[in-house]
């Protein structure tokens, strides 16, 4: 190859195709100092590739500055570790609320100020009041809704009458025995054990804060079931294991995140089913890290993604709610909307009518606070299995 | 006696001393670039992981006033109206540094929710008025008036302490400086440790059960079967981890092959498939074979320099070759079994990312919750005394073989 051009040049209008090599070559040894690239972390699988092609590509070709996507697993402490090695690497982190709240406190995510930051609706709403709910820091960003729902493999109960459709479901084993898989932690884990124990959705986490023994009571319930002899449980960490558990027939109810139910259902045509009676509708987020190595690349891309098209783009792969009302306006303005041509996605989303008759919205704040005391009480009784 | 001197008039001791020194001078040369990197990769951490878990003076740097306040409160009844003011005059100056946020991360280690209390607090600190400071504090919320937040502030301001190894065997200090034990739902470390040195024990006499065979036979068959063999035994060796335990994830699940196999055989049910994963069994088969290859190359390296005629002359002698073996081959091959053993239990002690994935509830280790605090509290003050108490472990391990079978006695290959 290199020696057939090097003929060409030689005996052909060599002159042009000379400059033209030049500039080739030039602009390959350049392009890395040219332009920036930026670096996003994400949490991976179907959700980093709904990012990627809902608003990061997308991204790129407006404005040709690379991302360069990576995974991790939750958590601060690479941006700490870099961050106190002087040397940060990341630019953008996918973020829990908890996780946005503990990043401000110590100074590793950039504050932002919020109307200014951040581009209004279309319709000229400011950006404060077109996203679903307040931020929990001045750190963050809104980026989606999504769901710790559960799902279940129909095929596990081939003589039952009805399927699971409630939170209590969950639990019963008498009507639905079989291994079930549950979160590794205890967020989310505990809120719908005391659902299923009969306190509302609305008031859950005043039972939590105020009552003594609550934690005791949903971890007893998580103890009933997992002592059970046709009950059982086995823990995922990572969002892809619910639906991968379910379609082997690992377990026979797992709880996960709704957007990977999605993408095993409808893109991959596993044959589970979705409950969402007791789901807990949580948000997630986008943070800046503090002296991120192209922090004005970054906030240019941080203003792409969460805007109303960028927000709305990702719901064409997958089942996570954008945080902005305007751009649920778009999606439902250009139904069927999912990137196959015929799947409604309004239905799918954690905030359809259908899916909230009953649900628990997260509170990010009790989990900043009592994450290690509970974590040492939950992590106890794992222990104890 | 008179001196022999060199030609320039040095006595001969010194100058053969000076071009002594330079030799050495080179030699130390030549291994200084180990050195550095010895100090850089291995010394210097670990000083900095040893004065991480002790070293507390962030939050007495951050509320210094405060700090000398609650040294001398006694602790028995809510302060007096003036540590309030005191604490609202450190936490305003924090929050004008914008620290107040460390200030909320660094007590919520003390007592759980400090950190919103802190955080709803400082929103409000500049409409405070310069009277009556304790009633606007409770006035914020009802918190600043449980002794107790103010009885964990007290135990948390030292500017060195070693509440975190406490911590780490589920102790910890009231504001009395007694030390009791954590309420009994929160032990949880104790478990682990003993699970853990449960483990690695299990899994190097697994080891050795498993390997002593096949080194034996490795060094006995002829050379180019043994090559062929020790292939065998060093490929998976090449393999990553993360791929040889995401193999055994699907070798053993309950959908998984091994399973399959049984139900094909009918020797288990299809209903009552065996349990091998996410419990202890997973945690062991794979750490087994993970491990295998450091305990079989060490014996095999021994059991190669044994003659085979000392066997011989055993049993020429009269001895049954159990009497033989038990006599003379075994005891040869103590120096492999102690390094073989040493490697293997050093590695499994510390092993974090295969009973992460296979272990399930019931077989996570220590090192599983240093991971823990590293990544999801960010408390690494912790990380670091569970770290510190796993080298100190190894450390005395390493003292008791020492005194039992000698280190000189160790032979690695």
């Amino acid at each position: 190859m290199l020696f057939g051009s090097h003929l060409l040049i030689n005996k052909q209008n060599g002159g042009l195709m000379k400059k033209m090599l030049i500039t080739a070559l030039v602009s390959v040894f350049f392009a890395p100092f040219a332009t920036a690239e930026v670096n996003v972390v994400s949490w991976g699988g179907a959700y980093t590739e709904s990012q990627k092609l809902g608003y990061g590509d997308p991204f790129t070709a407006k404005t040709g500055i690379k991302l360069n996507w990576i995974d991790y697993s939750g958590g601060l402490s690479e941006v700490r570790a870099q961050s106190e090695a002087g040397n940060i690497t990341y630019d953008i982190v996918d973020l829990y609320a908890k996780d946005t709240i503990t990043g401000c406190d110590e100074g590793l995510l950039v504050e932002f100020d919020f109307d200014k930051d951040f581009p209004a609706a279309p319709d000229g709403t400011p950006a404060s009041e077109d996203f679903f709910a307040p931020m929990p820091s001045d750190c963050a960003v809104g980026n989606i809704l999504y769901s710790w729902n559960y799902a279940y493999n129909p095929n596990a109960f081939p003589g039952a009458d009805s399927m699971p459709s409630t939170i209590g479901d969950f639990f019963d084993t008498e009507k639905f025995p079989g291994k079930r898989s549950i979160y590794t932690g205890a967020m989310s884990n505990l809120e719908i054990a005391l659902v299923a124990d009969g306190v509302s959705t609305k008031g859950v986490y005043d039972v939590l804060e105020n009552q003594t023994g609550a934690v005791d009571r949903a971890i007893a319930k998580f103890e009933a079931l997992c002592n059970d002899p046709s009950g059982g449980c086995i823990f995922w960490s990572a969002g892809a294991q619910p639906p991968e558990f379910l379609v082997s027939g690992e377990v026979v109810m797992s709880t996960g995140w709704n957007g990977r139910f999605f993408n095993a259902i409808v893109g991959e045509g596993s044959t589970i089913e979705q409950v969402w009676d007791g789901q807990v509708l949580d948000y997630e987020y986008f943070g800046l890290v503090t002296g991120g190595p192209n922090p004005e690349e970054a906030m240019e891309a941080l203003k792409y993604f969460t805007g109303t098209e960028g927000l709305a783009g990702s719901a064409k792969y997958i089942a996570y709610a954008p945080f902005r009302i305007s751009s649920l306006d778009i999606i439902a303005a250009n139904e069927p909307w999912y990137k196959d041509g015929k799947t409604e996605m309004l239905p799918q989303m954690p905030t359809a009518p259908d899916n909230t008759k009953n649900y628990i919205l997260m509170n990010p704040e009790y989990w900043a606070d009592n994450e290690v005391e509970i974590g040492e009480v939950w992590e106890a009784w794992k222990a104890s299995l | 006696m008179s001196q022999i001197l060199t030609t320039d008039g040095l006595p001969l001791e010194e100058s053969l001393k000076k071009v002594e020194q330079k030799n050495k001078f080179r030699a130390f040369l030549l291994v200084a670039p180990l050195l550095l990197f010895l100090i850089i990769a291995y010394v210097w951490p670990i000083l900095n992981l040893l004065t991480r878990s002790v070293d507390n003076r962030l939050i007495s740097e951050l509320l210094p006033e405060t700090a000398t306040a609650l040294s001398s409160w006694e602790g028995n009844d809510l302060p007096s109206e003036d540590i309030y003011k005191i604490f609202y005059l450190d936490l305003n100056e924090a929050h004008k540094q914008k620290l107040s946020g460390k200030v909320s991360t660094r007590l919520n280690y003390a007592k759980n929710g400090f950190k919103s209390l802190i955080n709803k607090t400082r929103r409000k600190l500049k409409n405070f008025e310069d009277e009556n400071y304790k009633e606007q504090f409770i006035d914020i919320n009802k918190k600043w008036g449980d002794i107790e937040y103010w009885q964990a502030m007290k135990v948390a301001m030292p500017k060195y302490t070693i509440d975190k190894y406490l911590g780490s065997v589920d102790l910890e200090k009231n504001f009395k400086g007694e030390i009791i034990q954590k309420p009994e739902k929160r032990r949880i470390h104790r478990t682990l440790w003993l699970r853990t040195l449960y483990v690695a024990l299990g899994v190097t006499i697994c080891c050795l059960l498993l390997a002593y065979p096949i080194a034996h036979l490795l060094s006995t068959i002829p050379l180019r079967y043994s090559n062929l063999l020790l292939i065998c035994v060093l490929l998976p060796f090449w393999t990553s981890l993360l791929v040889r335990t995401s193999s055994w994830m699907i070798l053993l699940q309950q959908q998984g092959v091994l399973n399959d196999f049984l139900v094909y055989l009918n020797i288990v049910q299809d209903e009552a498939r065996l349990e091998l994963m996410y419990n202890m069994t997973g945690t062991f088969v794979a750490m087994t074979q993970i491990l295998l290859p450091f305990m079989v190359l060490p014996l095999y390296s021994v059991m190669k320099t044994i003659p085979p005629s000392l066997m011989r002359a055993g049993s020429s002698l009269g001895g049954t070759p159990f009497h033989a073996f038990r006599k003379i081959y075994f005891p040869l091959t103590y120096p492999g079994i102690g390094a073989g053993s040493l490697l293997v239990f050093i590695l499994a002690i510390g092993y974090y990312i295969t009973p992460a994935l296979v272990g399930g509830a019931s077989g996570t280790l220590i090192s599983n919750r240093i991971a823990y605090h590293m990544k999801e509290t960010l408390d690494w003050s912790m990380a670091s005394a569970m770290g510190a108490m796993l080298l100190v472990s190894v450390l005395i391990l390493y003292w008791l073989y020492n005194k039992i079978l000698g280190i000189d006695n160790i032979k690695l290959g």
